[in-house]
């Protein structure tokens, strides 16, 4: 295998669910090494999701969330609820060069990962915090939550909706992921500091900024005008036809956007060029997206009779941006994304033959990053308490009997 | 005074719109120096996107751009142009990182590819962002945020809990969240390539799809198709615990109904009503069955309380409920101005705004704002180092190469 950006770097990952996990999948994926700490006292909910067992038969290394979140990773037990435990998890910390945690406000106290606490172990540490809200400032900074909660403090759901309805939600755990990329971003860059000054810091990551960074369109309207800019639907700045038409089938769509007089043609011209295109109210860019209601109704009718994916290949063969909404069987099926490189099988000695998304980027000089098997529980108990902290075999097994290794 | 934390970085963004120039973003807002190659005249086409002050559109004054571009200098240079490509040669020969969001194959298509910038420069690492990737079958396929997100899974379950799928139509998330999920996946990559260059002296080319990196926020979506081998519907059966905005007396609040202690949370805060005490209720499994009759219970009883009650009790009992915010109530809540999550920043131009301050906060080398660069800007200082004369320079700019 060919040298992996991050070898040599060490993580110790307190992290669970979705948020943590997918930074330190990131950094995993990349080489370095990460030792993802768990507990039987408090197993990750990625490992117990009913949605994700695999054949609906219960087991901690059976679960489809957690194997998408946690390849590449090691995977230790550690219960943090008491003392030894904590004192155990020190020394994981001295020997790391990353800490990453997730937990509440109120749990990270508890357990000892707060950063005073880990810089006191390891001065140098850098040490990502992802929260709700972040971990300063007022009450919400205690409050317990998730992903979506965070896009509704911050007003990303009530600019989802339908103009004029009420709020809706955004799917795919939204905003997990996209904390997860902008804290891998600027990790890397804490790390970097660190080996040029020896210093190291806190990343204070608050989901509810990542997503206002995310939105300037609205944040910027808000400081420039004083106005909520509210939910558009799928309606843009400019361009229209711009939404999503029913397809032929149950409950299939294909998303259309034309932002050129050039894509406007070529797609009047798929069409067959109905009478309706040539009315003067669809003449130009801006008539087209002052009457984009009217407009998206003449085109849903045409679009009814046809199968979405085949119709989006058909716009596309002549330079009109469209694409089928894929549903999960179709995306697995998808022939570009099996061709770039977005899915594996894998073959998991409990679940058998199962597909797993890879990471989205393809770098020319590493073209095999860490995808190695998703870790069982406690799997490197052995590995990581004898190999990295020097306990002995007696030992590992007395700390196993007192439920401290667990 | 903070570091930076890049600042011995020299990135060129060739890009214009939301992916790239976001990317560029982030690494100048570290500190590397990020110099922004705009089309000669009317520049990054994002200068003539709303919002603007009054809705009078301004090339300086585009809300997005200038969000989108802190931290950067500008120059306006047509690398398509035999004397444009000279000055762009200089320009990677000395660059870490080239960040661009063009069509696949379009670089090679003015000699500027991926080869040809390796010649110059072996260090290059170059981050290329497109809708679907450098290779396959859709990689010519013509991409906007919209066609990205709706591709994504993530755009066939949004929004989320379908009633009537023939009238809620999929919709994309609020902006430009696929190009953005693009730009902040090149971003890390960038990065990654810069620790294995440290380490092996060589750059390379980075292929940063927004699709494949908008369809990750579905992993756990994709996993339950081959584990559970269930399609996954984005039908409101499919969850039946609440998790979704809900109307109160003065707002909406969110939140769920899911484990045994929410449930009990929940009846507690509002003041346990006889009805929701029915045994059938007592399990989760019981409640998900009878869902249809619990839920408009539950919105019942939520509409008799406002928002700060709900909220501030709710989590003191335990419960996960949070408020639905607009963007108007959110940028002057209190609690993100104590954690200083906006930052003003004068423009001589566009004057003095509030700008958000950036995705994560670090203490020992915070992302820091200065003001987007005006167009052109920095032609004389960046020409000028690359060793033009003024006269030269005046060539190039009477021959509206820059």
């Amino acid at each position: 295998m060919s040298r992996l950006p991050l070898e040599g770097i060490r993580v110790a990952d307190f992290s669970w669910i979705i948020n943590g996990p997918a930074i330190a999948q990131w950094l995993a994926t990349m080489g370095a090494e990460v030792i993802k700490i768990e507990s039987q006292v408090y197993v990750d909910i990625g490992r117990i999701n009913p949605s994700g067992m695999a054949d609906h038969i219960a087991g901690p290394n059976r679960n489809g969330y957690y194997h998408a979140l946690n390849y590449g990773k090691k995977a230790i037990t550690l219960n943090l609820a008491c003392e030894r435990g904590r004192a155990l998890a020190d020394d994981i910390i001295r020997k790391s060069d990353l800490v990453i945690e997730c937990f509440p406000m109120p749990a990270a106290k508890k357990l000892g990962i707060t950063y005073d606490r880990v810089c006191a172990v390891k001065p140098d540490i850098v040490m990502v915090s992802v929260s709700l809200l972040g971990k300063t400032g007022l009450e919400p900074a205690s409050w317990v939550g998730w992903g979506p909660m965070a896009c509704c403090f911050v007003g990303m759901f009530d600019a989802q909706g339908y103009p004029g309805g009420p709020p809706r939600q955004t799917g795919g755990t939204w905003p997990d992921y996209a904390i997860a990329n902008a804290v891998t971003f600027h990790v890397l860059a804490a790390l970097r500091h660190r080996a040029r000054t020896g210093e190291g810091q806190w990343i204070d990551a608050s989901m509810g900024e990542t997503v206002i960074g995310q939105m300037p369109e609205w944040y910027m309207d808000y400081a420039m005008n004083h106005r909520n800019r509210g939910a558009r639907g799928n309606r843009d700045d400019k361009m229209a036809p711009h939404n999503t038409y029913p397809c032929a089938g149950d409950d299939k769509w294909i998303a259309i956007a034309v932002g050129s007089d050039r894509a406007w043609d070529a797609l009047c011209g798929t069409m067959g060029n109905p009478a309706w295109t040539r009315e003067a109210k669809f003449a130009d860019q801006y008539s087209r997206w002052h009457n984009s209601d009217e407009l998206d109704a003449h085109l849903a009718r045409w679009t009814r009779s046809y199968e979405h994916i085949a119709l989006a290949k058909k716009l596309q063969s002549v330079g009109v941006a469209a694409g089928p909404v894929l549903d999960s069987v179709e995306i697995h099926d998808d022939p570009h994304l099996w061709e770039w490189g977005f899915f594996r099988k894998i073959n998991h000695r409990e679940v058998g033959e199962r597909i797993l998304p890879n990471m989205p980027v393809r770098m020319s000089n590493v073209p095999q990053l860490n995808y190695s098997m998703p870790p069982d529980l406690g799997q490197h108990n052995r590995e990581v308490f004898g190999g990295l902290l020097g306990l002995s075999d007696t030992e590992i097994a007395s700390l196993m009997e007192q439920k401290v290794i667990y | 005074m903070a570091s930076k934390a890049l600042e011995d970085l020299i990135v060129i963004e060739f890009a214009e719109m939301v992916s790239g120039p976001m990317c560029g973003k982030m690494f100048a807002d570290m500190g590397a120096e990020v110099i922004k190659i705009e089309p000669p005249g009317a520049g990054d086409e994002m200068r003539a996107h709303p919002p603007f002050p009054g809705d009078i559109p301004h090339p300086e004054k585009s809300g997005a751009f200038l969000y989108l571009n802190t931290s950067k200098k500008s120059i306006t240079l047509d690398p398509a142009t035999p004397s444009g490509a000279e000055v762009f040669r200089k320009l990677v020969a000395h660059a870490d990182v080239l960040i661009e969001n063009h069509s696949p194959g379009y670089l090679d298509s003015i000699g500027l590819g991926f080869n040809a910038l390796k010649a110059i420069n072996p260090r290059l690492i170059l981050t290329s962002i497109t809708p679907f990737g450098q290779t396959g079958p859709y990689r010519d396929w013509k991409g906007t945020d919209l066609v990205e997100f709706a591709m994504s899974l993530t755009g066939y379950n949004t929004p989320t809990m379908v009633d009537d799928p023939e009238r809620e139509n999929p919709l994309r998330a609020p902006g430009h969240q696929a190009e953005m999920m693009g730009a902040t996946a090149a971003a890390a990559s960038s990065m990654f390539a810069v620790f294995h260059r440290e380490a092996t002296g060589v750059g390379q080319w980075i292929d940063a799809p927004c699709w494949q990196a908008i369809a990750t926020t579905s992993k756990i979506e994709m996993a339950a198709y081959t584990y559970v081998r269930l399609p996954f519907s984005r039908l409101r059966g499919n969850v039946a615990v609440g998790l979704e905005p809900m109307a109160c007396k003065d707002g909406y609040v969110y939140t769920l109904w899911a484990a045994e202690p929410h449930w009990v949370a929940l009846k507690k805060l509002l003041h346990n009503p006889p009805a929701m005490e029915s045994e059938v209720f007592d399990k989760l499994a019981g409640r998900q069955a009878n869902d249809d009759v619990l839920r408009p219970m539950i919105r019942d009883e939520l509409k008799k309380y406002e928002l700060d009650y709900l909220v501030t009790e709710g989590q003191r009992l335990g419960l996960t409920i949070g408020p639905v915010f607009t963007v108007a109530q959110a940028a002057e809540h209190p609690h993100l101005r104590a954690r200083n999550a906006f930052v003003a920043i004068d423009h001589p131009i566009a004057g003095r705004l509030e700008y958000p301050r950036s995705l994560v906060q670090m203490t020992a080398t915070p992302p820091t704002s200065t003001r987007a660069p005006m167009l052109g800007e920095h032609n004389a200082e960046i020409l000028g180092r690359l060793g033009y004369s003024l006269e030269e320079q005046e060539g190039m700019r009477a021959a509206g190469l820059i």
